[in-house]
C-alpha cells in the first residue's frame, strides 16, 4: 500500500518545506558564523613570531630517564641538553659540559682500586647553565639520575649505561665539578650523549618520598604532574603547555645559558594520520614537518609537487644512521651454506634499486656503518665487495650444489627446490616493494623466493626477537656514531631463551674472532687502532653475509622557505637539538608596481 | 516497573565482570608484551633489565593473579598508570572522552535532526523523485568510506576554500577570551562532525523510511483517517510513534559506538579522542588504558541497551516490565 497522503493537503507539505528550509538555513548560518578565513593562515610565510611543526608519532611525559618514544626525545632537546651530544655534523662536542674529558688532555686518567683497572673523569658543567627557575645546574642533578636510574622501583629501559658509572664524587668547592669512576675502562666514557639530567632541587623530594614504590616515582614526577614548571628546563625553550596525544608549545627560557633562540613560540602538533601532512602544510595549519613525519615516499611525492607548484617550502633529505638490510637465518639449512649466501648478494644490484625507488636519495648499503659515520669505508681491501652479476650468482650456486631444471627453478641432488622465505613488516609499502624487487632478481637465478610479510608488532614482537622468521627477514637498524656493534653481531646477542630473548643478533651469526674484536673494540682507546678492528669486523661481515646489507636510510623534513639555521641531522639527536639557530627570515615585500599617471 | 529496573542492572554488573575478565585474558593472548616492545626498541637494553621490568610490572605472574591486581587497583579508585604515556590513565582518558563525546554526541545530534526528517519525507514520497534522491544520498552515506570523505572535506573546505581548520581538536592561542575560544573549538568541530555524520544520516535516512512505510501501511492507519483525524495526528501519533520502535534500536545501539566509531575520524583529522587513544593502547601493550577504555565502552553498550528497553515502554504502551 502506498503511503495514502493526500495531494490537496498543501498546507502540511509547505509546513515540511518550511521546517526543512529552516533547518537548512540554521546549518547554513552557523557554518557560515564558523568559517572564518582569515584565521587559517594559508598562504603565509611563518615570522619569528611562532613556529607550528607537524609530527606524525605521539609522544609521552618528558622525564628523560623514563621516556622511551623516539618523538619524546625530539621534544626534549628543544628545552634540556646534556654533557655531550652529536652534532648536525655526525661530531661529538660538548653541550652542558666545559669540555670532554679525555686521557690526553688529563681530565681522565686509569686508576687501580683494589687491583682492578678503572677509570676516572673529570666532569665540569657550565658556569651559565641553570634551571628554569634559575637554580644552577649541578653535579647533583647528574647524581640525581644516576640514582634514580638504577632504583628497582623505577622502569627504566636500559640502565647499563648509567650502571657503567660506579661513582661521582661532587667537588664540595663547586658542586658544577664532580668526578665519575666508572667500572671498567671502556672508551665511551666521555661520549655518552644519553646521560640524561634531573633537576635534583625539584625532583629529589619527589624521589624520596615515593622512591621506593613500584612506579611510584614516575606517577608522581613534576614532569607528569607539574610539566610547565620551568624549574625542570634548562634549554632554549621551556613548555607553555602539553597536551598528551594532541600537542606541546614552548616558548623561550629567558634563563637559557646559550644564544638566545630566534623563534619567539613553537607548537609541535601531533597530526597521526601521514596523509594528511600535505594538506594540513598547504592550508596553513602547520608550518613544518619534523622527522618524524613524512614517509620517505611522500617526502619524494611532496618534493616533486613544491617543485612544480612552487610552494614556499624545502624537503629535505639526508642519509641517515638507519640500515636497512636482510636478515638470514643461519639456523635455516639452505642458509647455512656461505655460497648460497654469497649468491644471494651478488644476484641484486643495490645501485639500481636505490636509483628506481629513491631517485638516489637513499645511497645503497655495503655494510652496516652508515656513510655518516666515520668509520665509513669503501675501500676493496677492508671488505668484500660483491658485484652485481647474475653469472657470478649462479656460479656460486652450481658449486653449492643447486642446479638449474627446465622449470627455471633450482634443485639440490635429493630433488629439493632452492626456496627462500621473505618477509618485512606488512603495510610499509617501501619495504614490500623493495621485497617484490629482490623476489625477481633473486627468481632470474632460480630461487624460488616468497613473499609472507607480517603485521609489524608479530614481526617485531615474535618472528625477529625470538628468530622465528625462517629465511630472510628485511628491516632496519638504527645505529649511532662509533657505536660498538655488539647487541647486533656479538654471539652471546643472539636472541635465545637462556638470555631472555634479548640482544639483536637474529641472523644467529656467531664467529668468535668478531667476539674478540667487539671486546677489543670497546676498551681501545687508540683511535687509530678502533679504526683497524672496525674494519676487521667489517671485512668478516661481508664476507660471512650473516645479513644482506641493502641501503641507509634519508631521514626527511619539511622546513618553511624562509627557515635558516636549519639542518637535518643523521643520527638520533634531531635537528632540535640546535633549535636555538633556527630563524625565519622576513620575506621582502615585492617592489610595488609602478602606475601610469 | 522497579524490579525490571533493579533485576537489569543486577544482570549488568555480572555481565560486565565476566566480560572484564575475557577482555583481559584476550589481551595477555596477543604476542609480545610491553617489555617486548622496549626490547625490540632498545638495543642496549639486557636480559636483566627486561626480566627486572617484567617483575616491577608484575608481568612475570600468572593471569589470574594480574587481573586480580587489575581489578582490586580498579575497586580502589585508581585506573592505573599508562605506560604508554608515561601518565596516570585518569589524566589522559578523561580529557580525550570528553572530547570525542562532544564530537560523536553533535554527530550524533546532526545525524537525527537530518535524517529523520528525510527519512519520513521519502516514506511519505515512496516511489517519487524525492524518494529515489533521498535514498541516493543515504546510499551514498552508507557506502562511501569516512576516511575518504574526510580527506575530501580537508581538501575542499581547509586547502582550496581554506574556511575551516585541517585539523586538531583547537587552537594553540593563550590569547582567546573564552568566547573566542568556544567559537574557535566549534570551528575545528564542523569538519569531523560533518564527517562522522554522513554515514550515520544514510543509516539513519534508511531505517526511518522503512519503518515509516511498515507503520503507514498497518490498518489501523487507514482506521485512523476513517474515524476522521487530522493527517498529522496520524501520522505523528499513529505512524512516526510506532515506527520509532525500530529506530530506538539503532540510536541507542549508535552511541555505543562513540568510543570506536570515531577512530578513523580522529586519526585522518588529529581530534585528540579516545577512539585514537584505544587503538595505540593496544598496539602497545598498554594494558591499563585499554582496559578501562574497553570497561567504559562495555558499560555504555549495556547501558543503552537498557535505556532502549525503557524507551520501547515508553514509545509503545503495549509493552510492560513485569
Amino acid at each position: 500500500m502506498s503511503s495514502a497522503k493526500p495531494r490537496s493537503r498543501t498546507p502540511t507539505r509547505a509546513a515540511w518545506r518550511l521546517g526543512l528550509a529552516i533547518v537548512a538555513l540554521l546549518v547554513l548560518a552557523m557554518l557560515y558564523g564558523l568559517a572564518s578565513p582569515g584565521l587559517s593562515g594559508h598562504g603565509e610565510l611563518p615570522t619569528n613570531r611562532s613556529l607550528r611543526i607537524g609530527i606524525t608519532q605521539e609522544f609521552e611525559s618528558l622525564n628523560p630517564l623514563i621516556a622511551q618514544m623516539s618523538a619524546t626525545f625530539y621534544l626534549y632537546n628543544m628545552v634540556n641538553r646534556t654533557l655531550v651530544t652529536v652534532d648536525e655534523n655526525t661530531e661529538f662536542k660538548t653541550q652542558l659540559a666545559v669540555q670532554m674529558p679525555t686521557l690526553e688532555n688529563g681530565l681522565a686518567r686509569f686508576v687501580e682500586i683494589d687491583g682492578v683497572r678503572k677509570l676516572e673523569a673529570d666532569w665540569e658543567i657550565l658556569p651559565g647553565a641553570t634551571w628554569g627557575d634559575g637554580v644552577p645546574v649541578t653535579c647533583r642533578d647528574l647524581e640525581l639520575s644516576w640514582e634514580v636510574a638504577q632504583s628497582p622501583h623505577v622502569s627504566i629501559a636500559s640502565v647499563e649505561l648509567y650502571r657503567e658509572v660506579e661513582r661521582i664524587q661532587i667537588d664540595p668547592e663547586n658542586p658544577k665539578r664532580c668526578t665519575f669512576l666508572y667500572r671498567e675502562p671502556k672508551r665511551l666514557f666521555n661520549r655518552q650523549f644519553q646521560f640524561y639530567l634531573l633537576p635534583a632541587h625539584l625532583e629529589r623530594p619527589v624521589f624520596e618520598k615515593y622512591g621506593d614504590q613500584p612506579e611510584g616515582y614516575e606517577k608522581h614526577t613534576l614532569y607528569t604532574t607539574d610539566p610547565t614548571n620551568p624549574g625542570l628546563y634548562h634549554g632554549p625553550y621551556r613548555i607553555r603547555e602539553v597536551k598528551l596525544g594532541s600537542h606541546v608549545a614552548f616558548e623561550r627560557n629567558p634563563t637559557f645559558y646559550g644564544e638566545p633562540p630566534h623563534i619567539d613560540r613553537i607548537v609541535v602538533v601531533l597530526i597521526p594520520n601521514t596523509g594528511t601532512l600535505e594538506a594540513n602544510l598547504r592550508s596553513g595549519s602547520i608550518d613544518m614537518v619534523s622527522t618524524l613525519g613524512m614517509s620517505f615516499d611522500q617526502a619524494l611525492a611532496f618534493a616533486r609537487r613544491v617543485e612544480a607548484e612552487g610552494l614556499p617550502f624545502n624537503v629535505n633529505f639526508r642519509p641517515s644512521m638507519m640500515y636497512e638490510h636482510i636478515d638470514l637465518d643461519l639456523d635455516e639449512p639452505v642458509l647455512q651454506d656461505v655460497r648460497v649466501r654469497r649468491a644471494l648478494v651478488h644476484a641484486i644490484d643495490r645501485q639500481r634499486l636505490t636509483d628506481a625507488l629513491f631517485e638516489g636519495e637513499q645511497p645503497p648499503a655495503l655494510h652496516f656503518v652508515s656513510p655518516a659515520d666515520r668509520w665509513y669505508t669503501e675501500d676493496s681491501e677492508k671488505l668484500v665487495i660483491y658485484e652485481p652479476s647474475r653469472r657470478r650468482a649462479a656460479s656460486l650456486l652450481e658449486e653449492a650444489g643447486w642446479t638449474l631444471r627446465d622449470d627455471g627453478f633450482r634443485y639440490d641432488a635429493e630433488g629439493n627446490r632452492l626456496r627462500l622465505r621473505l618477509s618485512t613488516t606488512a603495510g610499509n609499502k617501501m619495504r614490500e616493494i623493495v621485497l617484490v624487487y629482490l623476489q625477481d632478481q633473486w627468481r632470474a637465478i632460480g630461487i624460488d623466493a616468497r613473499i609472507q610479510n607480517e603485521p609489524a608488532r608479530s614481526f617485531f614482537g615474535q618472528a625477529t626477537r625470538k628468530r622465528l622468521f625462517d629465511g630472510a627477514a628485511m628491516y632496519a637498524w638504527t645505529q649511532s656514531p662509533e657505536f660498538s656493534p655488539r647487541s647486533t653481531l656479538h654471539s652471546a646477542d643472539i636472541p635465545a631463551e637462556e638470555n631472555g630473548w634479548s640482544g639483536q643478533n637474529s641472523p644467529g651469526w656467531a664467529n668468535p674472532r668478531v667476539d674478540r674484536l667487539i671486546d677489543e673494540l670497546e676498551a681501545e682507546f687508540d683511535a687509530d687502532r678502533r679504526l683497524e678492528v672496525i674494519h676487521e669486523i667489517m671485512w668478516h661481515y661481508t664476507s660471512d653475509v650473516p645479513v644482506i646489507p641493502l641501503y641507509y636510510r634519508s631521514n626527511t623534513s619539511v622546513t618553511p622557505a624562509n627557515m635558516t639555521g636549519y639542518r637535518l641531522t643523521a643520527t638520533q639527536v634531531s635537528a632540535t637539538d640546535h633549535v636555538e639557530r633556527w630563524s625565519l627570515e622576513p620575506v621582502q615585500a615585492p617592489p610595488p608596481r609602478e602606475t601610469r599617471p | 516497573m522497579t524490579g525490571f529496573i533493579l533485576r537489569r542492572l543486577a544482570q549488568t554488573v555480572v555481565v560486565i565482570a565476566l566480560l572484564s575478565f575475557f577482555c583481559y585474558f584476550l589481551m595477555t593472548l596477543m604476542p609480545g608484551d610491553p617489555i617486548d616492545e622496549m626490547v625490540a626498541a632498545n638495543p642496549n637494553m639486557t636480559a636483566e633489565d627486561a626480566q627486572r621490568l617484567r617483575e616491577l610490572h608484575g608481568l612475570d605472574q600468572p593471569t589470574y593473579k594480574r587481573y586480580w591486581s587489575w581489578v582490586t587497583m580498579i575497586a580502589g579508585g585508581d585506573l592505573g598508570y599508562s605506560r604508554t604515556y608515561r601518565v596516570p590513565v585518569s589524566e589522559i582518558l578523561g580529557r580525550s572522552l570528553l572530547n570525542t563525546s562532544l564530537l560523536a554526541g553533535t554527530a550524533l545530534v546532526l545525524s537525527l535532526l537530518v535524517a529523520v526528517p528525510l527519512g519520513v519525507w521519502a516514506a511519505l514520497r515512496k516511489g517519487s523523485r524525492v524518494d529515489y534522491f533521498v535514498n541516493l544520498f543515504a546510499f551514498a552515506g552508507i557506502s562511501v568510506p569516512s576516511f575518504w570523505i574526510a580527506i575530501v572535506l580537508i581538501l575542499v573546505f581547509a586547502v582550496y576554500i581554506p574556511i575551516f581548520p585541517a585539523g586538531g581538536t583547537s587552537s594553540i592561542d593563550f590569547g582567546m577570551t573564552p568566547g573566542e575560544a568556544i567559537i574557535d573549538r566549534a570551528r575545528h568541530l564542523v569538519l569531523p562532525v560533518l564527517s562522522l555524520s554522513f554515514l550515520s544520516i544514510g543509516t539513519f535516512v534508511r531505517y526511518t523510511r522503512a519503518a515509516m512505510i511498515d507503520a503507514l501501511s498497518n490498518d489501523y492507519i487507514r482506521t485512523a483517517r476513517a474515524k476522521g483525524l487530522s493527517w498529522e495526528r496520524v501520522l505523528v501519533v499513529h505512524g512516526f510513534r510506532n515506527a520509532l520502535i525500530p529506530l530506538i534500536t539503532i540510536v541507542t545501539l549508535s552511541f555505543s559506538t562513540l568510543f570506536s566509531g570515531a577512530i578513523i575520524t580522529e586519526t585522518v583529522f588529529a581530534y585528540d579522542g579516545v577512539g585514537r587513544l584505544v587503538f595505540l593502547s593496544i598496539q602497545r601493550n598498554d594494558f591499563n588504558v585499554a582496559m578501562v577504555a574497553f570497561m567504559i565502552s562495555v558499560s555504555w553498550v549495556l547501558l543503552m541497551n537498557f535505556a532502549a528497553d525503557l524507551l520501547y515502554g515508553l514509545a509503545d504502551p503495549r509493552i510492560t516490565y513485569s
